[in-house]
Order: structure tokens, then sequence, then C-alpha cells
């Protein structure tokens, strides 16, 4: 991952995912048409999310009627995908849900301490990927998972160069959105 | 059942506490838990203390759990004890790997309390 400054100053993540499959073999999620790989992905997911959200955060996600990802949000935990998988999984939300997600996590009212936020927004992370990619063992047989990545600020942008297929799933913590997307490379 | 020692080792101090409070969900009681941030901070907590059950991530940073569990057939305080890995790679490869090392189950992550319960009290029983 490298960062830069533009001319206005705004730091650019620019996140390279660009490895090819194990063996050079061509995954077999390559092969299905998009449409479904695009369906299957997303349901996978949704419900690793859910699954993550309610058992280690006790607070299930809810419907989310408005979904547009905004240009900048205060918290981005990534996680780098290579393998059958290859690509880079992102979980975004505002400082607010941060800190309420670590609070939920380690059990407390609320949770002001950075590194704990951190801590907890990198292994929501780390699970959310975890979940995802054992739901697809059937068509992704050898996936393996970064150390995750948290970026915090007001004034970044993600740039993720794995020019393929797009996920997202935008979902309500505690009437809050929060965002889940994957970019992963094709071919 | 007596009250258990046990020792929590993963990178993640919230999922150190997240394990500790699911072991307390599931009915178990503790007696004192001890924590470690890798395989080598578990090792050397084991040449000092004797506990009644390790509970291991498997990716961590300096050494990871796969490595701990082999390192520690030769602890002489880790001789019987039950180590079970909770970890997001939950993948049959990393199972077999696992178990083979000498670890005696697998709890995938994320779980539930009573997941925690059904994987565990066996062990303690056995």
């Amino acid at each position: 991952m490298n960062s830069t400054n533009d001319t206005s100053n705004r730091v650019q993540l620019i996140i390279s995912a660009k490895s090819s499959v194990v063996g050079g073999a061509v995954s077999k999620w390559a092969e299905i048409p998009r449409e479904q790989i695009q369906a299957r992905f997303t349901d996978a997911l949704d419900y690793a999310a859910g699954e993550v959200f309610e058992m280690m955060v006790g607070t299930p996600l809810a419907h989310a009627d408005q979904a547009t990802l905004p240009r900048v949000v205060d918290y981005t935990a990534m996680i780098g995908l290579a393998g059958d998988l290859c690509g880079v999984l992102c979980f975004r939300c505002s400082i607010d849900s941060a800190g309420k997600i670590a609070a939920r996590m380690l059990g407390m009212d609320e949770c002001t301490s950075a590194e704990s936020i951190r801590d907890a927004l990198g292994e929501i992370c780390n699970m959310v990927a975890g979940s995802f990619k054992a739901q697809l063992s059937d068509i992704a047989t050898q996936c393996m998972l970064s150390v995750p990545t948290v970026v915090s600020g007001k004034d970044y942008e993600l740039f993720p160069l794995a020019d393929g297929l797009r996920v997202q799933v935008a979902r309500s913590f505690e009437e809050a959105l929060v965002w889940m997307t994957l970019d992963l490379h094709v071919g | 059942m007596n009250a258990l020692s046990v020792l929590i080792v993963d990178d993640s101090s919230v999922m150190r506490k997240i394990v500790e409070r699911s072991l307390r969900q599931a009915g178990l009681e503790i007696k004192e838990i001890f924590e470690a941030g890798n395989g080598v901070e578990a090792l050397a907590r084991m040449r000092q203390t004797r506990v009644d059950l390790i509970l291991s991530d498997i990716n961590m940073p300096t050494m990871d759990g796969l490595e701990l569990v082999r390192q520690l057939q030769a602890v002489e305080n880790a001789q019987g004890v039950p180590i079970v890995m909770v970890t997001t790679e939950a993948g049959e490869a990393h199972v077999v790997q696992a178990l083979s090392s000498g670890a005696r189950g697998y709890i995938r992550k994320p779980f539930s309390s009573d997941q925690i319960k059904e994987r565990i009290i066996p062990l303690l029983q056995g």
C-alpha cells in the first residue's frame, strides 16, 4: 500500500491487489457468470457481516435504505485476500460507530481509546473476511488473509487497484451506516 | 468442575476480552485468566505457570499459534493441558494442521458462548 499527497493535501491510499491466483490456475469463480457471482458474493458478505456483529458485537445489523458510500469515512479497516480470491475487503464507519462497536465488544458503556477502537475494527474486518471466504470454500479453496490495517482521519481517499469485481454492502448499526466493500481482481 | 485457570493467546486485546467473557457466559467458573499477545509470550507464561486450558489464535506476529502448539509439547507445565485454537482460519487444511500439531479442538471466529461451551466442556471432562 502506498500513500501520497495530491495537490489538495488529501491523502490517497492506493491499495494494490494485482497478484495472480495460486499456481497460476484460473479460480473456479472466475468462470461463473458475472451476475451470479456478484449476487453470491454480496449475499456472502452480507451474511458474514451480520454473523460477526450478532455474535461478537452483540448488536445485529439492520437493513439500510441509503447505501451510498461517502467519499471519506472516519475509519477504514482493510484486509487483503490472496490466492483464489485476490483483493481487498474494507469495513468503514464513522468515529461514533467505531467507538460504539469497540465498547460493545469490550462490554463497556463507551470506548474512547484509539488503540482499542483500531484493534476492534481490525478484528471485525478480519472476522468478516474469514466468514466470507469460509462460505465460498467450494469455489475458492485457497485463500489467505493479510494482517488487518486500520486508517483513520477526515482527509483521505482509497483507490483499490483490483480492477475487477466490486461488492458493496451497507447496513445500519445503531442507526448509523456502516459499509463493507470487497474489491476483487479478476483473471 | 473446579474453577479454571485459563491462558488466552491472541494479538488482539479486544479479542482476548471477548474470549474471557464468552467463557464466563458459557457457565465456566474462572479462577484466573492469563493473557499473551503471541506464541513467545505464551511459552514464557507456560514455563512459569500451570493452567487448565489454553485458547489460542493462529495468525499472530512473532510466533503463530501452530508453532506455539508444537513448542508446548516440550513444556512440562503444558503436558495434558487441552489446547483449543480460536481463529478465523477455519479451512480444512488449517484444522488438520492444528490438530496434528497437538491442538485438541477448534473454534471458528465469530463464535457464540454456546459454541465455546460445546467445544470446551467435553475436553475438560475428558
